[in-house]
């Protein structure tokens, strides 16, 4: 996974991606975890905080820069 | 590789412990949430941070993963795997040792040939076996060196034990040509019928003949003139006669499986047979031997006994009398060949006596009689002392 993100990283030259599943959600890039529970996860990107808000929220695999989230998103926002 | 080890940390704040993680910049992977605990795999080297750093949590280590499990694995059961390994090569070495070498021939001078010939070519006691390709060569090169003695040869791998078998070549060396023979009566009789494919027939159907007569010629003559001398060649069938004497008991012993087997063990070492476990068959029984297996030269078998219980037959003297005929009857068919036939059996005299049964029969049989009997042509219608010596030999 991490290997195809790069390479898209390299071809594209993007800051970051957002990927949105059926019910997961995957972001690579982010610089910092603002909050987190079960409702509520904020996530600090380059140029905004992407605010997800839903229902039996959870992290399933991170590391410094991806995070692989699960649970019932209702509402994604970004806040600038 | 990474070594990612799977871990569990004990804590009702999960999202706290995640937030604090995050903020160690640790790689975790598969979080898993239970009550009142996260279980999730993570780095090495972030595990020792993340130890280091969040001293608060008791940080529960329960597996490891890919590669590193295997070797903990083997670390742990190093002893039972280092056990099978040595069985392992135990079994290969086993398997593969000549532990004794069969060679199947009454003549001991030639066993000892073959065991001294293979014992050159590497095949020993206590050696390795070798591929089928090496023991065919091993047979050509012996067949090859001593081809004036050995006919067949063959190797048998049986286990750990070679079974060597061979065939002795017979080499015939008749020094003389006895190329002119006449066919004479091994015995008296009255001849039935005569064929003749070479020579002159010298007596015709119903003519009664004695022994050493001659019945067909091996010289052909012309007026009295020998013309030619022929090997005489020819079948001559005539009736024969036979004074058999023959007894038998009254009474029979008959043996008659009851239907009841039961298994035991026997162990055998040359001639010595030994049964393993106490025969669970009282009174009579049949013992069958299965072979299972040789090991340093003892034999294993499985045995089956069967228990038998023996009737006792009393003949009357008609009953005796006609199973004593079948049996002499049985006897002579043996040694009579497709063409050869009883004409006619008379039972000359009976007698009972001590519970047996004696008899004298008179058996009318029809015969081959002629056999070669060789001369040289200077001295035509003699022969001398090898000439019968041989003569005797083809019969």
């Amino acid at each position: 996974m991490r290997i195809m993100k790069n390479l898209q990283n390299f071809l594209y030259d993007q800051e970051y991606f957002i990927d949105i599943f059926q019910n997961c959600l995957h972001v690579y890039y982010y610089e910092e975890l603002l909050s987190l529970s079960d409702t509520l996860i904020e996530l600090k990107l380059k140029e905004f905080i992407l605010v997800i808000e839903g229902e039996d929220l959870s992290i399933s695999s991170m590391d410094k820069h991806e995070m692989l989230m699960k649970g019932k998103i209702n509402n994604m926002r970004f806040k600038r | 590789m990474k070594h990612y080890i799977l871990v569990r940390i004990k804590t009702p704040k999960k999202t706290s412990l995640l937030l604090k993680l995050n903020r160690l910049n640790v790689d975790i992977k598969e979080i898993s949430y239970e009550k009142d605990c996260l279980k999730f795999l993570i780095l090495d080297k972030d595990l020792k941070r993340v130890k280091k750093y969040l001293i608060s949590f008791k940080v529960e280590i329960i597996d490891e993963t890919g590669i590193y499990k295997l070797k903990k694995e083997l670390k742990k059961n190093n002893l039972i795997i280092t056990g099978i390994i040595f069985a392992v090569i135990i079994f290969l070495i086993l398997s593969n040792l000549i532990v004794s070498i069969n060679v199947i021939h009454e003549d001991s001078t030639l066993r000892e040939l073959i065991l001294e010939s293979l014992k050159e070519k590497g095949v020993t006691r206590l050696s390795f076996k070798k591929s089928y390709d090496e023991y065919e060569s091993i047979i050509e090169s012996i067949k090859e060196e001593y081809q004036d003695r050995i006919e067949w040869l063959e190797i048998d791998v049986e286990g750990m034990v070679i079974n060597v078998r061979v065939e002795e070549r017979i080499i015939n060396d008749y020094e003389k040509d006895y190329s002119t023979c006449h066919i004479v009566a091994s015995k008296a009789g009255v001849i039935k019928s005569i064929t003749t494919t070479k020579g002159v027939a010298e007596v015709s159907i119903n003519d009664y003949v004695a022994k050493g007569d001659i019945l067909i010629n091996g010289s052909i003559k012309l007026n009295d003139e020998v013309k030619a001398n022929v090997c005489a060649s020819g079948s001559v069938y005539a009736e024969v006669w036979y004074n058999v004497s023959a007894n038998m008991p009254m009474t029979e012993e008959i043996k008659k499986d009851t239907g009841k087997m039961r298994y035991n063990f026997m162990i055998k070492k040359g001639t010595d047979e030994t049964v393993l476990l106490k025969s669970r068959i009282k009174g009579e029984k049949r013992v069958e031997n299965i072979y299972l297996f040789k090991i340093f030269g003892i034999e294993f078998y499985l045995q089956k006994e069967y228990e038998v219980e023996v009737e006792k037959i009393k003949y009357n003297e008609e009953e005796a009398m006609q199973k004593l005929t079948e049996l002499v009857r049985e006897k002579l068919d043996l040694k009579l060949d497709n063409f050869e036939e009883i004409i006619a059996e008379k039972v000359l005299q009976k007698e009972l006596k001590n519970n047996n049964i004696y008899i004298d029969m008179f058996i009318a049989v029809r015969e081959q009689i002629g056999v070669k009997e060789y001369f040289e042509e200077s001295r035509s219608d003699t022969n001398d002392e090898e000439h019968n010596e041989y003569t005797n030999r083809i019969n």
